[in-house]
């Protein structure tokens, strides 16, 4: 511990020193790069050689022991970063261009004692002019973008709370973008010529869950029943907006592999009936079916689709189910440890776009939500996250879906639809599926772009922030070494490529050349590991942030580097 | 009367400790944890741990409640959970919104509410005095947020193109930034207790926009007022016309108007001299409870019109279980009641000579 302590210290030496123009570190311990380190657990961390004028930083673990998922990460060039993981991790880029970790100047995050909450300095599309709180954000075209500039002069970011009062400020003309239409009002959106609806094809599902330490779900035909016994279709047609699908899979059919193998069981009750007298309950039995009042996507009208799937239940099945409303956190928390008996509703939307984000959580053997997961499933969802090649990863996708399937620790319902509106003056206006809309690439038509969301953001440190409206207006300012392409893709940004090597432990990201930042200077490896040591290192004096949880950055990566 | 304000200010203090106190604990009660709140609820049991240590939510409730009076007494409300800002920082900017809009309602509710309860009590048991009270009953019961939204839809959808269509939030067009008045003014005011309050005053967007003559401004900040002030009024009208409707009745049927008609005062001059100024004991009252009501209740206009104000902060807070700021703006606001009484009471020495305050 006092090593890993140690080189965490030193590192933050050569942060402080490089940024005040020092000489950087160099002494025999760490942090230039291309030293090769020991780590704790007797391995080596640094693999490439150094750049002879450059004095990069490095962030290092001093060993895997700490649970998380990086090892190192080292500035070996000045357009040359390469993160040493622990183990592999196929969806290494798609988390990687999670807006927590965008790229800020090491000097600025120095400067604000790794706090820039109101005053993020980036390389995006558009430079913060001003947040005047409460009210709204007012951004300015950055002409200096090393993509396309924007078209527009202005973009501004409001808020408010409800569906109704964005579609007023949409049809007075006061905005040129809403988003979250509620589900009663599409028709208003659909019956104005000026309105144009944007379908967020955003990955979730929900799903109703069952736990298998608790009887009558202890038993397989019992959770098929209840599988076949409910219409699915019925409910999305009833409760769901235009767009969303029942679902065939767990995990949505826009990430890659995700819908590989056997749909889901289709609804057929006599069969379901004939499984439940099989297991011994020809007249259905008393349950259980929980939830939190609470939107989401995936589940907008939590009540009312508990009451249709208990009438189903009943009607088709005999099972007598009780509705019970809890409170958000208590449900969670019940759900969390495996105490939750009966039948459950829950659901989950994507974090960064790849299959492991759906099933790994789930069923990957850490989540007790469902009971005791098949030991099959976890066997083949841990080869999945040890298989960096997509290709090579499918075989083994289609096996765990159909794994899945033939458990049944829960029934996958819905794929849900959000939309945004727009006015239809405004080009190429959409709504990427994962991520902020890119508003850089849309056309008002004027100077100003008005957008209105949901709720002011919290901070403009996104490191240090998780919710949607604060990930949305940082979005139009920092940029990572990945980002999200408009159709929920995973593409370059500040990195024109990160190529892993052969055992998928070692990527090595290449810069690209002549990135400004919003402040003149320029993008190097430096900056991004200072970046990445702020979030990452709990250790650092710049691990101060907002709330100083760095949530997605422990979430994400495994654990925090030098935690208490 | 010195004597009698500093009697009323002591008593106050125990009103505020009070008030503090049972906050402190309700909102401790409440289920739910800022943790899950504010870091999401894919937060993990270490990093709440982490979040509570860091915002002092792991000490024993008698040691939070005992820091924060501590702090509360020296004006010190503490950190936003949620934004890590000073929560006085975030009184400084949102209660000059609050307090902008509760005068213009006040204002509006009394330039239409006492006109109005003066012709029905004039026109007694006539069809204006008919009219004007089932003018007062509608906007009584009239749900504030139905009618805001109503207001909105009207005036800025349908009357859109017209001269009389008004924005349906904000307090300002997209993208305006008006300057502070101490930056037009040409004074360098960055720190200390001046600059808090000059900061305080730019924050009312009307006021500032009229003492630095940022007329565009100005023009814009009222148009968006207009709406929100006309919302919040609505109940507050009802409640002063029916005030002064009854009062003036009362004193309109005493012996002392009675002679002044008899020596052959005209109509209007009994009411103006001899009758108003009694009738508005009561409707003082009524107009000082509302103010302080209008501050603290005025949540759902703000919500309605997209205001930055008291009400939506608060709001903000309680959902996000963000403890300083519901605690911060909850004494605020009972600070403001206790004054305003203060206030009325004082006020009653002047419109009726025959009160003393002892």
């Amino acid at each position: 511990m006092k090593r890993m302590r140690w080189l965490a210290l030193v590192s933050v030496l050569a942060l402080v020193i490089a940024a005040c123009g020092g000489d950087g570190g160099g002494d025999e311990t760490t942090t230039s790069a291309g030293e090769t380190t020991t780590t704790a657990d007797g391995g080596t961390t640094t693999s490439v050689e150094p750049d002879a004028e450059f004095e990069g930083l490095a962030l290092e673990s001093g060993g895997c022991d700490y649970g998380g998922k990086i090892d190192s990460i080292t500035a070996t060039a000045e357009n040359e970063v390469v993160f040493n993981l622990c183990s592999e991790d196929p969806a290494f880029l798609a988390k990687l261009a999670f807006i927590p970790f965008a790229v800020q100047p090491a000097e600025h995050l120095e400067a604000t004692g790794g706090s820039p909450l109101e005053n993020p300095i980036g390389t995006g599309p558009f430079v913060l002019q001003e947040w005047s709180r409460g009210s709204e954000i007012v951004y300015a075209a950055n002409q200096d973008y090393w993509g396309d500039a924007p078209a527009f002069d202005t973009l501004v970011f409001r808020w408010r709370d409800s569906s109704t009062a964005r579609i007023t400020e949409l049809t007075s003309g006061n905005a040129d973008m809403i988003t979250n239409l509620a589900a009663s009002d599409y028709a208003t959106i659909e019956g104005d010529s000026n309105l144009q609806i944007l379908v967020d094809e955003n990955p979730n599902v929900f799903y109703v869950g069952m736990n298998s330490n608790y009887a009558p779900f202890d038993d397989v035909r019992v959770r098929q029943a209840v599988a076949m016994g409910v219409d699915r279709q019925r409910i999305i047609d009833t409760f769901y907006p235009e767009g969303s699908a029942v679902a065939d899979f767990f995990t949505p059919c826009i990430i890659e592999n995700a819908c590989e193998g056997e749909p889901f069981h289709e609804f057929d009750v006599e069969a379901a009936q004939a499984l439940l007298a099989e297991a011994g309950y020809p007249d259905g039995f008393d349950t259980t079916i929980k939830l939190r009042d609470v939107f989401r996507v995936y589940l907008p009208e939590p009540t009312a689709v508990a009451e249709d799937i208990r009438a189903q239940l009943a009607e088709n099945l005999g099972i007598n189910a009780t509705v019970e409303v809890m409170e958000s956190g208590a449900f969670l928390e019940e759900n969390a440890t495996g105490e939750q008996e009966g039948i459950h509703l829950l659901g989950w939307g994507a974090d960064y776009p790849h299959v492991t984000n759906f099933l790994d959580f789930h069923f990957g053997g850490n989540n007790p939500q469902f009971g005791d997961i098949n030991p099959d499933i976890v066997e083949t969802l841990a080869e999945g996250a040890r298989t960096v090649d997509p290709a090579a990863a499918q075989p083994i996708y289609e096996q765990a879906n159909n794994l899945i399937r033939e458990h049944i620790p829960m029934v996958p319902y819905a794929w849900g639809a959000a939309a945004d509106a727009a006015l239809t003056t405004l080009e190429n206006a959409a709504v990427a599926p994962v991520g902020a809309p890119q508003f850089f690439s849309m056309n008002p038509g004027d100077a100003d772009l008005v957008f209105v969301q949901n709720a002011e953001p919290i901070s403009l440190f996104c490191a240090d922030e998780t919710d949607g409206e604060s990930l949305s207006a940082c979005e139009q300012v920092l940029e990572g070494l990945y980002g999200y392409g408009p159709n929920g893709e995973v593409i370059p940004k500040l990195a024109t490529e990160c190529a892993a090597d052969d055992a998928g432990l070692v990527w090595t990201c290449t810069l690209r050349d002549g990135v400004l930042f919003h402040d003149g200077s320029t993008l190097d490896a430096n900056d991004v590991v200072a970046s990445w040591t702020v979030g990452l290192d709990a250790s650092s004096p710049l691990h101060v942030g907002n709330t100083g949880t760095f949530e997605y950055f422990s979430y994400l990566w495994g654990a925090l580097m030098n935690a208490e | 009367m010195i004597g009698y304000v500093l009697r009323r200010l002591l008593v106050a203090i125990p009103v505020l400790a009070g008030v503090l106190v049972v906050v402190f604990l309700l909102l401790r009660l409440v289920p739910g944890e800022p943790c899950t709140a504010i870091l999401g609820e894919r937060s993990t049991p270490e990093a709440c741990e982490r979040f509570n240590e860091a915002n002092g939510l792991n000490e024993p409730l008698v040691v939070q409640l005992g820091i924060y009076a501590g702090n509360a007494v020296t004006g010190n409300f503490g950190e936003s959970i949620r934004f890590s800002r000073p929560v006085s920082q975030i009184i400084i900017e949102r209660l000059p919104v609050t307090l902008e809009l509760t005068i213009a309602a006040l204002s509006v509710a009394i330039l239409i509410g006492i006109p109005l309860g003066i012709a029905a009590a004039r026109r007694h048991n006539s069809p204006v005095d008919v009219a004007a009270m089932a003018f007062a009953n509608i906007g009584v019961s009239m749900p504030i947020f139905w009618l805001g939204l109503l207001l909105a839809y009207l005036f800025a959808v349908v009357l859109l193109g017209t001269p009389f269509a008004l924005p349906p939030s904000g307090t300002l067009s997209p993208g305006s930034r008006p300057l502070p008045f101490f930056e037009v003014w040409g004074f360098d005011l960055t720190e200390g207790f001046g600059s808090t309050i000059a900061e305080f005053v730019s924050n009312m967007t009307i006021t500032n926009a009229l003492i630095s003559a940022q007329w565009a401004v100005f023009t814009d900040a009222v148009r968006h007022m207009i709406l929100p002030a006309v919302t919040l009024a609505t109940i507050p009208i009802a409640i002063i016309a029916r005030m002064t409707r009854s009062s003036l009745l009362d004193v309109l049927g005493r012996e002392y108007i009675r002679t002044a008609r008899a020596k052959g005062a005209g109509d209007r001059r009994v009411i103006r001299r001899h009758a108003l100024r009694n009738a508005m004991l009561p409707v003082v009252t009524i107009v000082g409870l509302q103010l302080g009501g209008l501050l603290g209740g005025a949540v759902l206009t703000e919500t309605v019109f997209g205001l930055a104000g008291v009400g939506t902060a608060l709001f903000e807070a309680i959902t996000a279980r963000d403890f300083p700021i519901i605690q911060g703006f909850t004494f605020i606001i009972a600070t403001t009641y206790v004054a305003v009484n203060l206030i009325v009471d004082i006020s009653y020495g002047y419109l009726d000579p025959r009160v003393r305050l002892e």
